[in-house]
């Protein structure tokens, strides 16, 4: 059924854009213009941290430390082989992604891990970066109880997406 | 609280740690792989870079299409009631840059989702320095996303080849809307008990 989302998605607004009167092709235009404006600015943050991955993964170190956490996750049902990405996924988004098709490429892309790891990837955030960039125009000094809330919580959501896959 | 210093700073510490314990590590167990690998990494992030390129090229037309149509105003208003009720007490100007904030989230409109937060924590603040229950709200909100269609996700795996590259949509949702409950009914319990600890205090 989640097959036909994405065409459903298009379609409909491509014939509201049309009721709308809105001119598509520049829309158009104007995405692809975006993107390459886009990748541009994030390139950098993903070149870097695919050295660091590349790295951390032929020294062995990579097997090392999964082998670690393989134990207390594997109790909580998220596979050791994304536990790089649990790690990630709060401090770089760009980051996240560049992981995520490391896995999809390593384990391919419909196997239980790597659809676990899409799904860690899409629901969750950056959450560092979150908390600091929205207080840079009033100046919060502190944020109480909000980090640890949103690192649990988003925890607790990634311990679901692991049990959804399995199942979904 | 972190500054976006900080978060570089942090950003830091976890590459070097990273690069240079595993280079140690290679030194001694496979010194000629040290730069290859090196450079095999920024070989797959160039590709990797192509691929989000063709993805962003499709999916912002697409968010230019929805904002172009006004849907991003359209489901602001709808939200309003229900922004209304989660932070109350704030002005109108604070509902209208939270409702924009959570919308453009919501559709994966990473634009305008920083600029609207911003400006609502600025508007919601009533003394400097002190980030109020509401503001961390808006937050623990932002934090576990609340994103409906993973749209990168999606396309990464469709580039891929995946036989039905849409099959996560349903469990990123659920699992996404099980953080964000969580994570806003922590916030309230843990608002309620420190206002209750100032209560004792005085």
């Amino acid at each position: 059924m989640t097959a036909y989302l994405l065409p459903v998605i298009l379609v409909g607004a491509m014939v509201y854009a049309l009721v709308k009167k809105v001119n598509v092709y520049d829309c158009f235009l104007d995405g692809a213009r975006d993107s390459l404006t886009l990748v541009r600015n994030i390139f950098p943050y993903i070149a870097v941290i695919f050295i660091a991955i590349e790295l951390f993964r032929a020294s062995g170190l990579a097997a090392i430390v999964s082998g670690w956490l393989s134990h207390p996750m594997k109790y909580l049902g998220i596979p050791p082989e994304i536990a790089e990405l649990v790690l990630l996924v709060p401090l770089s988004g760009n980051g996240a992604i560049a992981l995520l098709e490391d896995i999809i490429n390593t384990y391919g892309v419909d196997s239980y891990i790597a659809r676990c790891a899409a799904t860690i990837a899409g629901a969750s955030e950056t959450i560092f970066y979150v908390s600091a960039v929205y207080f840079t125009k009033c100046k919060v000094k502190t944020l109480r109880y909000a980090i640890p809330v949103s690192l649990f919580s988003s925890f607790c959501g990634m311990v679901t997406a692991c049990a959804l896959c399995r199942v979904m | 609280m972190p500054s976006a210093r900080e978060i570089e700073c942090s950003m830091n510490i976890v590459f070097v740690a990273l690069t240079l314990l595993s280079l140690v590590f290679m030194t001694f167990a496979a010194p000629t792989a040290a730069l290859p690998s090196m450079i095999s990494g920024v070989t797959d992030a160039v590709v990797l870079a192509l691929k989000l390129t063709a993805i962003y090229a499709v999916w912002l037309s697409v968010l230019k299409m929805a904002e172009a149509t006004g849907l991003d105003r359209k489901l602001s208003r709808a939200l309003r009631p229900v922004i209304r009720r989660i932070f109350k007490g704030e002005s109108e100007r604070s509902y209208d840059h939270i409702s924009v904030n959570l919308a453009s989230n919501m559709l994966g409109m990473g634009g305008a989702t920083t600029p609207a937060a911003i400006e609502a924590m600025a508007s919601m603040c009533r003394e400097e320095g002190k980030a109020t229950d509401n503001m961390l709200m808006l937050l623990v909100i932002n934090a576990t996303s609340i994103q409906i269609i993973p749209a990168t996700v999606i396309a990464l795996r469709a580039a891929a080849g995946s036989a039905n590259a849409a099959s996560v949509f349903l469990p990123t949702l659920i699992a996404t809307s099980c953080a964000t409950g969580i994570g806003m009914i922590l916030a309230k319990v843990c608002a309620s008990a420190s206002a209750q600890k100032e209560k004792r205090g005085k």
